[in-house]
């Protein structure tokens, strides 16, 4: 057991977690040692190419396109992160208690959900910023009230079919409170399934906060967020390019990991569809 | 003593009465077996006592007396404190009996931490006794999960678990009905030496008249959910009044029936 534990790391649950858990936490932390002021603005130094002083250059207002990246990293994959919390700490409860409850309170609570599911999320995030207007605030709560749903209806799916099985009865049998059951015999069923879709989700969630942030229903300026800065460079990316390139790249390779690493889980935990 | 007591109990299934007057105690430290075909209501009879009735199931009439107290109507939460303490149950699915994914330890560990407050020490120690007491090794199953051991062995366990507070009545619906011959000997016989040692009384459900003979002192015959006969030991098996009965007891198979050569012809045929 130990051997085939040691040769197979790499093909372990644990091992691509913490690699992307790592590598989140690395863009959170790594806008603690950014080279300038991202915010300092320099007349001077408008639109400069990359060199060794500026990684990537500067932006119009003179600002170095490094450090704003290192911390719209920051700003970008934390916000996600933060929904995503959100988002499971008022999806998977909800979705245990509708399961373990079942009967009508599971039926009505279903039909609210299959309202909000109704809506593709992108559409109703949008809508929703749109409606409660431009700031992080907002888009924190827009992306929620479109994500939540569908992480209780997994879990309430997963817990309706567990808690059925014999060793719940007996759990009952054995005068354990209802909240010690769904804690410590149900909850662990979800983690797997959760877990996977969490991480499919964050890519997801990420590009939703860089996509409303770029069309200005986000980040405000001057707060560099990715998204934001996309939206900045725009005017200037015929002599420029630099500007929209970098943080576009930033987009594409946090969402890409996301998407990699959610795939590689989904085939570990052998979850289906 | 008189220990539980059924009076008139009825219960119904929406409007369908499954379990009909159905009326008969048990002493302290009797073995009392509930005998019948499958969906005669025996199983439901048993719910009920320790108020584990299905939503849809409701007791429509009658009253269920345990050691002197009414607990017909009990509040889910005055039940939670009598089950496993109390009354305890052994089911027949020993597969789906532990959380698959929790050692057996840690869920017999649980479940005294739900009834009493020991420390761990104290606890473990209860949880030692009763796997030695079905003769399990101890220490390893305590450590092990569900899927490391096998059928008897999880039974036995389950075992261990429902006697672990010394309960007064040991609910066992046909706890050996999943096991092979050989192992549900073994199980019957540990269950008679638990129940000589903590003196509970034991309501031992079956529709195996072999396994009723052997341990019990009264038997009580359901059929479509009545009691069609209640009597010792002695008295259903060799002096049976209700033809339902009757048709119980030849039913079981002997070697002697089989002695004759011709029956034998035809059922190899």
């Amino acid at each position: 057991m130990k051997i085939i534990k040691q040769t197979n790391w790499m093909q372990s649950r644990t091992f691509p977690l913490v690699l992307f858990v790592s590598y989140l936490l690395a863009i959170v932390a790594a806008s603690l040692f950014t080279p300038h002021d991202p915010l300092e603005i320099n007349m001077n130094d408008r639109l400069l190419e990359p060199s060794m002083e500026h990684l990537f250059g500067t932006d119009h207002l003179g600002r170095d396109l490094f450090s704003r990246i290192l911390t719209g990293g920051q700003v970008t994959v934390g916000t996600g992160l933060l929904v995503l919390i959100i988002v499971l700490l008022i999806g998977v409860p909800l979705g245990m208690l509708s399961g373990f409850i079942g009967g009508r309170f599971d039926r009505y609570f279903m039909r609210i959900i299959d309202a909000f599911l109704a809506f593709p999320d992108f559409i109703l995030a949008i809508v929703l910023s749109g409606i409660l207007g431009p700031g992080m605030l907002n888009l924190i709560l827009a992306i929620v009230v479109a994500k939540w749903g569908s992480y209780a209806r997994l879990v309430r799916s997963t817990v309706l079919s567990e808690k059925e099985k014999d060793y719940v009865l007996m759990a009952v049998v054995n005068g354990l409170s209802t909240f010690q059951i769904i804690r410590k015999h149900l909850l662990p069923h979800v983690v797997g399934n959760v877990f996977v879709l969490a991480t499919l989700d964050l890519g997801k969630i990420i590009l939703m906060i860089a996509s409303l942030s770029y069309i200005g229903l986000g980040a405000q300026p001057p707060t560099p967020e990715w998204g934001a800065m996309l939206n900045e460079g725009k005017p200037f990316f015929h002599s420029s390019p630099h500007l929209m390139v970098i943080p576009g790249i930033a987009i594409m390779c946090t969402v890409l990991i996301s998407n990699v690493v959610g795939d590689i889980l989904r085939d570990r935990f052998d979850v289906k569809g | 003593m008189l220990l539980l007591a059924v009076r008139h109990l009825h219960i119904y299934f929406r409007s369908k009465a499954i379990v009909k007057n159905i009326e008969f105690t048990i002493r302290q430290g009797e073995w009392f077996t509930l005998i019948g075909e499958s969906g005669s209501g025996k199983s439901i009879t048993a719910f009920a006592i320790g108020g584990l009735l299905p939503k849809e199931m409701s007791i429509a009439a009658g009253q269920i007396l345990f050691d002197n107290k009414d607990i017909t109507y009990l509040s889910n939460k005055e039940f939670q404190k009598l089950r496993g303490k109390e009354i305890s149950y052994v089911f027949q699915d020993y597969q789906s009996s532990f959380t698959p994914f929790m050692k057996i330890g840690k869920q017999m560990d649980e479940m005294i931490q739900a009834h009493c407050s020991l420390t761990k020490k104290e606890r473990r120690e209860i949880a030692f006794q009763a796997l030695e007491d079905v003769q399990l090794p101890a220490k390893r199953v305590y450590d092990s999960y569900p899927f490391q051991l096998s059928g008897g062995q999880l039974q036995r366990a389950s075992i261990a678990m429902a006697i672990m507070l010394n309960p007064k009545l040991l609910i066992a619906d046909e706890p050996t009905t999943a096991l092979d011959s050989i192992t549900a000997a073994h199980v019957l016989e540990v269950i008679a030496n638990i129940k000589e040692k903590i003196n509970c009384a034991v309501l031992f459900i079956t529709h195996d008249l072999r396994q009723a003979k052997k341990y019990s002192n009264t038997i009580a015959v359901m059929k479509q959910g009545e009691i069609v006969e209640t009597g010792t030991k002695e008295s259903i098996i060799h002096r049976p009044c209700h033809p339902y009965t009757k048709l119980l007891l030849s039913a079981v198979p002997t070697i002697n029936r089989f002695s004759s050569s011709t029956e034998l012809d035809l059922i190899l045929k």
